[in-house]
């Protein structure tokens, strides 16, 4: 339990993730648009890897007949059966409250992180900040 | 059979025929008349048939011998008429609606109007699905009538029945506030397309299938989005079978899960459209070895608040209120045979 540095911020570019395993559970790190977002690298519905899935958007709904593209890039889909989740809030789309995934806080801090345990393997040439999940 | 008389039973399936085609014919102009024949399955026969029962040189077409042997002997308190035309199955269109028209004016005339003093009889509007705005304008000529309480749709189809064409059907039904009761009929007869992958070579293999027919519109009406388009529309299966419900609804609500996005349009569980929309009539109940069987999977599908009554009479399916039906529990008993169909109706 606690905080962990995972990268630099340099290392997750706009529209990149990165997966690490943190107090022995993987954990996918993203960032959409400059925001920072961390899930669970597990689907609630048979355990696939999440986070290796397609980020898209989703049809919205809409009445029928009516296609409605929207929340472009915050939607991810589970690489086996196509489940939707709200990379935002881990959310499905099609049970919000009922099926989710874990979420996790993740942050970014200037200057090393004398605490956490992974710092060596991740310390490089840092010039803007740390990206850290607390787990 | 003393105590049956106490019970309220709504039969809501139940067949009348004209004696003869006259009867029908006294309602239809030329070139019609001329060309009217009772159309008759005669594609799929059951090999044997109900002698046994007595009932008349046309089943169906008695109102004295079906009071007796249906509403008097066991105590019904409104049975819903479907006339059987096989209307869809002709390829004129002009031809199927106006058969349709006079099948619908000769049930006014006869069972809800001469035959009907007490109002115990209720009628179906049989339409022509192949041509949807006559259906519609047929609709609109009978909904204010006191006895016609649900549209007459046969499963018999060449396309399923969520798609767009069939709209018109769909809003006036809605609007009229009428349910529309998806029963087996033409399928596979005249210009319609088989329910099965091919024809079937028996009558075993036909009548099993009328409930891949009612399977098949289910599924299409659900993820059309008919009920999002006309949220205040209701269908009943009538005589489609009942306990095919749950592995159908299961599987499609798994599936959507992941489908969702190409049907943006269902927002709910497809399941949660069946429960507030769809009724199931009881006949023909698919009857396992132990009846314990029977009663665990109409409890998974909620048939306490699903399932309606209906014996089928006087057809060779016919079954009676008493044996129809495992012992069902004792809360269920006097929805299935009576309350909810009168409040699906508004009886």
């Amino acid at each position: 339990m606690g905080r962990h540095r995972v990268c630099s911020v340099q290392e997750l570019p706009q529209g990149e993730r990165i997966i690490v395993k943190l107090d022995g559970r993987s954990i996918g790190v993203f960032n959409i648009k400059g925001e920072l977002y961390a899930l669970r690298n597990s689907c609630p519905h048979q355990g696939a890897e999440l986070c290796k899935g397609k980020l898209q958007g989703m049809m919205m709904p809409s009445q029928p007949g009516e296609y409605v593209y929207g929340r472009d890039g915050e939607i991810l889909r589970c690489p086996w059966h196509g489940w939707e989740f709200d990379i935002t809030n881990g959310k499905s789309v099609f049970d919000p409250f009922k099926c989710l995934v874990k979420t996790y806080d993740v942050e970014v801090v200037e200057g090393p992180e004398e605490d956490s345990p992974n710092v060596e393997t991740y310390l490089v040439d840092v010039e803007h900040g740390f990206i850290v999940v607390t787990v | 059979m003393t105590n049956n008389l106490t019970r309220q039973i709504i039969d809501c399936d139940v067949h009348v025929y004209p004696r003869n085609a006259d009867e029908i014919k006294a309602y239809l102009d030329q070139p019609w008349k001329h060309r009217f024949n009772i159309r008759k399955n005669s594609y799929y026969k059951k090999p044997s048939s109900p002698v046994a029962l007595q009932l008349g040189d046309v089943p169906g077409s008695d109102p004295d011998l079906l009071r007796e042997q249906l509403i008097k002997r066991w105590g019904i308190a409104h049975v819903i008429l479907f006339t059987q035309g096989h209307i869809t199955a002709n390829h004129d269109p002009d031809y199927s609606n106006a058969v349709a028209r006079a099948y619908n004016t000769w049930l006014s005339e006869t069972w809800l109007g001469q035959y009907n003093p007490d109002g115990v009889f209720k009628g179906s509007i049989v339409i022509n699905h192949h041509d949807p705005t006559a259906s519609a304008a047929e609709i609109d000529r009978w909904a204010g009538h006191p006895h016609m309480i649900q549209v007459q749709m046969d499963t018999g189809a060449r396309a399923p029945f969520g798609q767009r064409q069939y709209q018109p059907i769909y809003e006036a039904a809605e609007r009229n506030g009428l349910p529309i009761a998806l029963h087996p009929g033409g399928e596979s007869m005249g210009i319609n397309k088989p329910t099965w992958l091919g024809l079937p070579s028996h009558y075993t293999e036909y009548y099993t299938g009328f409930s891949f027919a009612m399977q098949s519109h289910l599924v299409s009406i659900l993820t059309e989005g008919i009920f999002e388009r006309f949220p205040k529309l209701k269908i009943v299966i009538a005589e489609g079978g009942v306990t095919w419900l749950p592995s159908l609804i299961w599987r499609l609500d798994q599936e959507w899960k992941a489908l969702r996005s190409e049907v943006p349009w269902m927002k709910r569980f497809p399941s949660e459209y069946v429960r507030d929309h769809v009724r199931f009539t009881t006949q023909p109940m698919e009857r396992p070895e132990h009846d314990e069987d029977l009663l665990s999977v109409l409890e998974m599908m909620d048939a306490e608040n699903l399932l309606m009554f209906s014996s089928d009479y006087p057809d060779s399916d016919f079954v009676s209120p008493d044996d129809s039906l495992p012992q069902l529990p004792t809360t269920w008993q006097t929805k299935v045979m009576y309350d909810n169909a009168r409040n699906w109706y508004s009886l």
